[in-house]
């Protein structure tokens, strides 16, 4: 019985110490291994870990993907226009040890400031640089700047035992005091392009009128040309056929068409005559005789 | 979910009691694997399993409790009748809280992954699944279903995260939607922290990239596909880049405007186009209408002519014709034919105009010299005021 009473405690407290001489390092993270904070053990692998009860100390760190978005900052490109840019990192613990030494107890949150401010600083420096101004931002370059904010931010971050995986600028905006200024230039813009658009709809509206003015008028001219050389036609051709007919007798003719002419000349009623009885026509009337005389004598 | 998959590790947590100072990692660790990065309260699920072990422990320690005093009071090895029903109830509910623990099921949309000891050991298909607790773990994902994320201004929200800026230094409002389910459980567990607020940075930033890299004429109308779909596809590279175990379904994008304050402008364009083409319009009816109208007139002119034509030499023919019969007749017998012609035209000609027959002899300078010295007046005036038209006076001379 007396062994009894001891054998269970002593199972227990074996237990315990078998429990806590194991731990488990997941997927998703690295384990360091403290003995009185000097780093004993490093545990990247995931799986069983070994350590020594009550003198060593597990330590996890994340291993995947951490995010990290910058304060935005104004940034002041070659061509001295202002920008709001922010951006966002994306970094792994890489090296655990150096990590670990780089920020102490503190854990992630030191590491971030401090990679926020090598982010500041490297975002700075490379949208500061000579050769940049804000079209070079503001264009497919865009991407190489990022890269290059990416690779300089590495470097440094390298001493922080982090990996930066990316970085990646978001806004790049201009500062709210030019977005009026902005906003009235685009309305001027648009301003212009409705004038221009009226202009040239009045342009192509004034051409086609015009155009068809012209061809109004060619069409007539073209029209009272082919009528005038019909009628001339027409006119040498009537002439022509009174000329081969009148041409038999011309002396006839010439006396035929004269009374056609008075007829038609003296018509009616508008016509008053002044004459004088001596007129082959009264030769009759005024003679008195029927003896054929030509000469007609006084009353 | 996330209470089930914290049961082992609290079980875990409580086992590695000593080192009681690494719960946080761990607990952060382990709660980030599940769904939703940001909750922090895994914490009391611990306190409530280790809770849950104490009673266990209490439970079997009754047992043993019961054992001992039995042991001390007896003093005799017949302690297992007297505790059995207590052990076996303690065994018992232990099996089925370890059952509980470990069986666990999975939804048609969900994977599961499963961890032996930490390390990656397979994953689970929808239904029942078992994961021996403590040795395997296991986190569920939700992997088909789409989740959104929304940037910029959607709806009838407004928002100046949509703002963004264009090569040409103008201004756009974008808003759009990013639809991303899961294409690796695995992947997306264990290589990112905050999925969805990656996505979302991501999306902002490849949107952006795009919108800086284009003038806003296209980004307004004709480029709002390839826009999407450029954007889609620098999203998924990035997320690839990062092995994030995403996939993006699709980039919605929602709204390509002017920004408020200019979009009158831009709608005052749109009337002046309408102008525009109003006016072009009306110019082309005008042409249209004048222009058949002028050959209408000019076929007019043409037809008349033609008519001209036809008349004027009909008319010369037949007038010819006429003649030609006269005069044939007239040469037969000319003296006659031609005085009544004469004869037969002045009776029409005089028949009807308004006669006056002055006799010359009457007149002062007549033709006979010693006149009566009568002198006529001719009130011309008179006789040419009866007619408005311009009336012929003619004076009928000798032949």
């Amino acid at each position: 019985m007396r062994k009894l009473t001891f054998i269970v405690p002593a199972l227990v407290v074996a237990g315990i110490a078998a429990l806590s001489s194991v731990f488990v390092v997941d997927e998703r993270e690295k384990a360091l291994v403290l003995q009185f904070g000097q780093i004993r053990q490093v545990k990247e692998e995931p799986g069983l870990g070994f350590k020594i009860p009550l003198i060593q100390d597990v330590v996890k760190y994340d291993d995947r993907i951490l995010s990290l978005d910058t304060d935005t900052i104004e940034v002041t490109p070659s061509d001295d226009r202002r920008m709001e840019v922010d951006a966002f990192a994306r970094n792994r613990i890489a090296d655990v040890v150096r990590f670990r030494q780089a920020v102490g107890e503190g854990g992630y949150k030191v590491a971030e400031d401090r990679l926020q401010s090598i982010l500041n600083a490297q975002i700075r420096e490379v949208l500061g640089a000579d050769q940049v101004t804000s079209d070079t931002i503001l264009s497919a370059d865009r991407r190489v700047l990022m890269n290059r904010i990416r690779d300089q931010a590495r470097a440094s971050a390298l001493s922080l035992g982090l990996d930066v995986v990316d970085v990646r600028l978001k806004q790049t905006n201009l500062p709210s005091q030019n977005l009026d200024a902005t906003f009235a230039r685009m309305r001027a813009e648009r301003q212009r392009e409705a004038a221009d658009e009226i202009a040239r709809g009045n342009e192509a509206a004034q051409r086609v009128r015009a155009l068809a003015d012209r061809q109004v008028t060619e069409t007539l001219a073209e029209a009272e040309k082919s009528a005038q050389i019909a009628r001339g036609e027409a006119d040498a051709e009537a002439n022509g056929i009174f000329a081969a007919a009148y041409g038999a007798d011309p002396e006839f003719f010439d006396f035929y068409r004269s009374m056609q002419a008075y007829v038609i000349a003296l018509k009616g009623e508008n016509s008053t005559m002044v004459m004088t009885p001596s007129s082959d026509f009264f030769d009759y009337l005024y003679s008195g005789d029927y003896a054929p005389n030509p000469q007609a004598a006084g009353q | 979910m996330s209470g089930n998959s914290g049961g082992p590790w609290g079980g875990g947590g409580n086992r590695g009691g000593s080192n009681g100072g690494d719960d946080d990692d761990r607990n952060r660790g382990n709660q980030q694997g599940g769904r939703r990065p940001g909750e922090n309260q895994i914490p009391e699920i611990d306190e409530l399993m280790n809770k849950g072990r104490e009673q266990l422990r209490v439970l079997m320690g009754g047992g043993n409790g019961a054992r001992r005093s039995s042991g001390g009071g007896g003093g005799g090895g017949d302690a297992p009748q007297f505790g059995a029903g207590a052990v076996f109830l303690g065994l018992g509910a232990a099996v089925v809280l370890w059952g509980l623990a470990s069986f666990y099921t999975v939804k048609p949309e969900e994977r599961s992954v499963e961890l032996f000891l930490g390390s990656y050991s397979s994953t689970g298909n929808p239904g029942l699944n078992f994961a021996p607790w403590p040795l395997v773990t296991y986190n569920v994902v939700n992997v088909t279903s789409e989740r959104t994320e929304s940037i910029g201004s959607s709806g009838g929200v407004r928002d100046d995260n949509g703002l963004m800026l264009t090569t040409d230094a103008n201004i756009v409002d974008i808003g759009f939607q990013v639809v991303w389910n899961v294409s690796d459980p695995t992947k997306f567990l264990f290589n990112i922290r905050d999925p969805q607020q990656t996505v979302q940075a991501v999306s902002e930033s490849a949107m952006r990239e795009v919108i800086a890299a284009s003038n806003l004429a296209p980004i307004l109308n004709r480029d709002r596909g390839a826009i999407a779909s450029t954007v889609q596809e620098s999203i998924q590279a990035a997320l690839n880049e990062y092995d994030a175990g995403i996939n993006i379904v699709r980039v919605n994008l929602e709204k390509a405007d002017p920004p408020g304050d200019v979009i009158d402008s831009f709608r005052e364009v749109q009337a002046a186009e309408q102008q525009r083409d109003r006016l072009q319009r009306e110019a082309d009816a005008y042409a249209n209408r004048v222009v058949a109208e002028a050959r209408g007139q000019a076929e007019q002119v043409i037809q008349q002519a033609e008519g001209y034509r036809s008349q004027t030499v009909n008319n010369a023919l037949g007038q010819a014709s006429r003649f030609s019969a006269v005069q044939e007749q007239y040469a037969l017998a000319p003296e006659v034919t031609r005085r009544r012609i004469y004869l037969e035209t002045m009776e029409q000609v005089l028949g009807g105009v308004n006669k006056m027959i002055l006799d010359p002899t009457l007149a002062a300078g007549g033709e006979g010299g010693g006149g009566t010295g009568v002198v006529p007046i001719l009130p011309l005036n008179d006789l040419l005021g009866k007619t408005d038209q311009a009336a012929t006076a003619t004076t009928a001379g000798g032949n």
